[in-house]
């Protein structure tokens, strides 16, 4: 194959990896704190990103013309609302179940996700059909070969994997990122050394929600387009490879985006059969992937916890 | 001990009327009003404790209740003898519980996450249109075909289940949907995105399909046939079910999703328990969507969506984790409700995703939770 | 047992109570109404419901008349549901159902089993009407076939040679994608690579790289709108510079809407007048902006309109009888409607010659004709 179309199709790979890697994140960080599942993650993605793109058509139509500073607003208004969103989803359907069985909170947000689909299409305007996002980036490109890279991708990619990097250092460099692996580590033990059980729990949804967020703004960027059902395949693949790279673990969680993003990938470039086969292909992979290593690939050390 | 029969079947009789209503009640008023009277009703029983005294009256007389049920059911069918959609209605509540015995047997009692219901749902399904259009197997032994497929094709997930638990079992499982579901649509061998056509069922000489005529004026719905089999499939897997849920069988499952490792300590077999629970519930699933291939005359990849699955599982959940009685209003909630929301057209799905969290908030462990086994003298069984 | 017999009389009196007066005709519309291509759904949604405000607002009417809304949500099994339930309703006399193939194909042996005359407004599957000869089944928008076979004509008269083909794995695609290869071929253009795609995909990357190795001078994609804008937007994204042509799926507000300028130099081909073009047509937009209604009439509502229409006229002239508005619906013959004249042949499908053929230009569908492609002022490919 010619080098130039394999870079293309490393990089498209890598791009789609950013995105999955950011909403696995989140999944696996909720997951760390309450061993839960919240199902309606991908469609705060997708909240997050009509947000934005509200702001920036109220901003343009407000007569700012300036693109970095609708782009920072939009920013700011999508990670801080969904921030927001997801301390209220945790504080007021997922913590109220605590003492039911976990699989109740995997239903309640399912619906509580619903809830945020049905209410976009219903009450934004024309919300059913898909929605232009605004190109604000930078748009040249540069040509090696068969290579098209487009500065705009180039950046969302860059921030992408600064956003991860970030979380990281959160996690292992501050008080709150402590509190966090404390309570994921033993939330008994941690209450018991001081450390306030409920505001850390809403603490991390909000972090896993303003990803979540930067997710949906990096998407609307990248494809240009937005539509009120993106957040559930988006959701089930986050959730996949949240679980693949071993769940409470955030590099498995980014590990796993970028293999289904992989595996996604050579499916449609790389094998014999028709592209549509792909999905089929990731997820038999995936099935095998967790028939050989079962508890994700990076998995937790205290996964078995008998 | 005893308790008397009254308070059960009191209960019993209110709920059927509630549902008779439901299932005719046209207008928006009426179907609001009867949720209205459900949540009063609910409030009412837990204001007087009402609930204790139904649910040792029905665990004392469990076989008279049982069969007082089936016949409100064929008295129910009979009301609506001549109103399709209601028999619809009713004939696809019954099935989805049949379902959701299955998946109640998987992860309320054993333990075992399934998240490709739909998936085991639709392989019963195209078995059905298979074996009814290409073979002359009985109608009967069809249905059950559905659910052996659905079963034989489910031990292809036994390995890496047996490997795997909550979460990333899920997961197995989640995979295994959105792939049943692709494959089909991308494949034309069964009728690709397309789908197939399901003959209707013939018992004896006699097509479902057909109306019943009783005379020259009146003809009866051909749903009333399908009322009866799915009756009869979901009388005798609800037995089945409740045998095995009291039987040692049952407190191996327990025991397995309870604590493996304690478990097999004390000599269960888990991965066995864990097959015999996945297989026979995924049995369960795929003779119910044989039956609703056949009474529906259509299968198609797009009716078995990881959706799908997720609505199977919320049955499960709503009724409560293990609670194969629970089944009977969540399925009812779950089936009819979005169906007698039409009316409010593109707003019901909202309406009825509110509605569900409501229920959860205000009954985190389901709308009739599954009651702890008593092993007190004398204690009703 | 008495008291709960008696209870049980009482609400299936009440429940089974007379509805209405006795001049309202009820009749159904059924369409997606929730999910992807819900869009479209509501689009024929409002043109049925503003004809039947229409008419209800004429004096003149011997009827009123009141539209059931269903949704099919898009899904076969859905949509039998609901089919059965229209269906199973003997106040309702006949329906205006169904925009998507796949559920009308599902659903047609159920119109059939309880005699319900319905016209399908949407679906565009040749076998909805073909494959059986159901006397209940009609349809008024044109098939597949006809849309194609003008299609490959065109492009290849255009002296395009060729193509890559991206359909998404439903019926629609997949048909779509059959008769236009076949046309093609009769036309001398050649396909490269065909890809099928998932009707809920998102990223497009990898085929389009793929597709950006074959170097086509034309993409045909067959699908529907939301689809349709993801590729249209990641070609750029990827620098794929090739014609993008659609199908009638792709035919609708949305489409523009969702990509902005990019919608620039698209073509696409759908059946029938457009509604502008024609004197009822303007009628009906006038009358559809009047109603103020949130969503876009679509592609597709004027078929809607149309159909509900014809159904009225037949119940205004024969009554309200199911087999009788059906004989009158079969012997529809040079009826004037906003989608042009309109007469079913014998298995009840309205002969839909013409095909229009469209492009955006300067964020509409213009008719190529109008348009400045045709009279050479822009050009599709650029150099």
């Amino acid at each position: 194959m010619d080098p130039g179309l394999l870079a293309q199709h490393v990089f498209n790979g890598l791009m789609l990896g950013v995105i999955y890697a950011l909403v696995a994140v989140g999944f696996t960080l909720f997951f760390g704190v309450l061993d839960v599942i919240k199902f309606s993650h991908g469609d705060v993605v997708m909240l997050g990103a009509f947000t934005a793109l509200a702001v920036s058509v109220g901003l343009t139509g407000g007569g700012v013309t300036s693109s970095p500073l609708v782009l920072a607003a939009m920013l700011v208004a999508a990670i801080a609302s969904m921030a927001l969103v997801g301390a209220l989803l945790a504080r007021l359907l997922v913590l109220p179940l605590r003492r039911a069985p976990a699989i109740n909170v995997l239903l309640i947000t399912l619906m509580a996700g619903t809830v945020i689909r049905e209410g976009v299409r219903l009450f934004y305007p024309q919300g059913s059909n898909p929605k232009p996002f605004p190109r604000l980036l930078p748009g040249g490109s540069s040509e090696l070969g068969a290579f098209t890279l487009r500065h705009d991708s180039a950046i969302l990619f860059a921030v992408g994997v600064l956003a991860i990097v970030g979380v990281h250092l959160v996690l292992t460099r501050t008080r709150l990122g402590l509190a966090i692996r404390a309570v994921a580590q033993d939330p008994e033990t941690a209450s018991a050394m001081g450390i306030p059980f409920t505001a850390t729990v809403l603490a991390t949804f909000a972090i896993g929600s303003a990803l979540a967020a930067l997710a949906g703004v990096v998407n609307g960027l990248y494809y240009s387009e937005i539509s009120f059902n993106l957040g559930l395949l988006l959701g089930a693949i986050g959730f996949s490879a949240a679980v693949i790279g071993g769940l409470g673990n955030v590099y498995g969680a980014i590990l796993g985006g970028f293999l289904f993003a992989a595996l996604q990938t050579i499916g449609a470039v790389a094998l014999p059969f028709a592209s549509a086969y792909k999905d089929v292909f990731a997820f038999a992979v995936v099935i095998v992937v967790m028939a050989i290593r079962p508890a994700g690939l990076l998995a937790e050390r205290s996964a078995e916890r008998v | 001990m005893t308790s008397s029969v009254w308070p059960a079947l009191a209960a019993l009789v209110v709920s059927a009327v509630g549902v008779l209503a439901l299932l005719l009640a046209e207008k928006q008023w009426a179907v609001i009003a009867i949720i209205i009277a459900a949540g009063a009703a609910m409030f009412l029983a837990r204001r007087f404790d009402w609930n204790e005294r139904i649910r040792r009256s029905g665990a004392a007389n469990s076989r008279k209740v049982f069969l007082a049920a089936m016949v409100l059911v064929v008295g129910a069918a009979f009301v609506m003898r001549e109103h399709n959609f209601a028999l619809l209605m009713l004939c696809t509540v019954m099935l989805m519980m049949v379902a959701g015995l299955g998946l109640t047997l998987q992860f309320g009692q054993a333990g075992v996450v399934n998240f490709a219901g739909a998936a085991f749902f639709g392989i019963g399904a195209y078995a059905a249109a298979v074996f009814a259009t290409k073979t002359a197997l009985p109608h009967l032994l069809v249905i059950l075909a559905g659910g052996f497929f659905a079963a034989l094709i489910g031990s292809v997930l036994v390995l890496p289940l047996l490997r795997t638990r909550g979460h990333y079992t899920a997961l197995i499982t989640i995979a295994f949907g959105i792939l049943f579901k692709t494959f089909l649509e991308v494949n034309d061998a069964l009728g690709g995105p397309q789908g197939l056509k399901v003959p209707g069922f013939v018992l004896f000489g006699h097509a479902f399909n057909d109306p019943i005529e009783i005379d020259e004026e009146t003809e009866w719905s051909f749903y009333l046939a399908y009322a009866g089999l799915s009756l009869l499939l979901v009388a005798a897997a609800y037995a089945f079910v409740r045998r095995l849920e009291r039987s040692w069988i049952g407190l191996a499952f327990d025991a397995v999703r309870i604590d493996e490792t304690a478990a097999s300590a004390f000599g269960v077999n888990v991965a066995a328990w864990k097959i015999a629970a996945f297989s026979i519930g995924n049995f369960l699933i795929g003779v119910a969507g044989a039956a609703y291939a056949m009474m529906t005359g259509f299968v198609a990849p797009t009716s078995f969506t990881f959706g799908d699955s997720l609505i199977l599982v919320s049955i499960v959940i709503l009724g409560g984790l293990g609670s194969a009685l629970g089944l009977i209003p969540a399925a009812l909630v779950v089936v009819v409700l979005p169906e007698k929301l039409q009316a409010i057209q593109e707003y019901r799905f909202l309406l009825f995703a509110l509605l569900v969290i409501v229920i959860l908030l205000v009954r985190p462990g389901g709308l009739l939770p599954r009651a702890l086994r008593d092993y007190r003298v004398g204690a009703p069984r | 047992m008495r008291l709960a017999t008696l209870l049980i009389t009482v609400m299936v009196a009440l429940a089974t109570l007379p509805a209405q007066g006795k001049d309202t005709v009820r009749i159904a519309f059924i369409g997606p109404l929730t999910g992807g291509v819900s869009a479209n759904g509501l689009g024929g949604r409002n043109s049925a419901d503003l004809a039947v405000r229409l008419r209800n607002a004429d004096a003149k009417a011997p009827y009123t008349y009141e539209l059931v809304v269903l949704d099919d949500e898009c899904k076969p099994n859905v949509g039998v549901q609901v089919a059965t339930k229209a269906a199973a309703d003997n106040g309702i006399v006949a329906g205006v159902t169904h925009y998507c193939s796949t559920v009308a194909m599902a659903a047609v042996d159920v119109y059939r089993k309880f005699g319900l005359p319905v016209i399908v407004w949407g679906a565009v599957l040749p076998d909805i009407t073909y494959a059986n000869d159901y006397k209940e089944v009609h349809r008024v928008n044109g098939t597949m076939i006809n849309q194609n076979e003008a299609a490959a004509r065109f492009m290849t008269g255009l002296r395009f040679k060729r193509w890559a083909v991206i359909h998404d794995t439903t019926d629609y695609g997949k048909g779509h994608n059959k008769y236009f290869s076949e046309d093609l071929a009769r036309s001398g253009g050649q396909i490269l690579g065909t890809f099928g795609v998932t009707a809920d995909q998102q990223d497009f990357s990898a085929e389009l790289t793929k597709i950006k190795e074959l170097k086509p001078e034309v993409i045909y994609f067959a699908g529907l709108t939301p689809v349709g804008v993801r590729i249209r937007s990641q070609m750029d994204k990827l620098g794929v510079k090739a014609v993008f042509q659609g199908t009638s799926g792709i035919v609708s507000d949305a489409f523009i809407e969702g990509l902005g300028p990019l919608a620039e130099g698209v073509v696409a081909f759908r059946e029938g007048a457009p509604a502008e073009k024609l004197p009822g047509g303007r009628v009906f937009l006038d009358a559809y902006t009047k109603q103020k209604y949130p969503d876009d009439p679509e592609a597709y509502g004027p078929f809607a309109f149309a159909a509900a229409t014809l159904i009225m006229d037949a119940i205004d002239k024969v009554g309200p009888d199911r087999r009788k508005v059906r004989a009158e619906l079969n012997r529809t013959k040079d009826y004037d409607s906003v989608v042009g004249k309109i007469t079913f042949d014998d298995h009840r499908q309205n002969a839909v010659p013409l095909i229009t053929r469209f492009v955006v230009q300067d964020g509409k569908w213009v008719v190529w004709e109008d348009s400045e492609y045709a009279s050479g002022k822009r050009a599709l490919v650029k150099k």
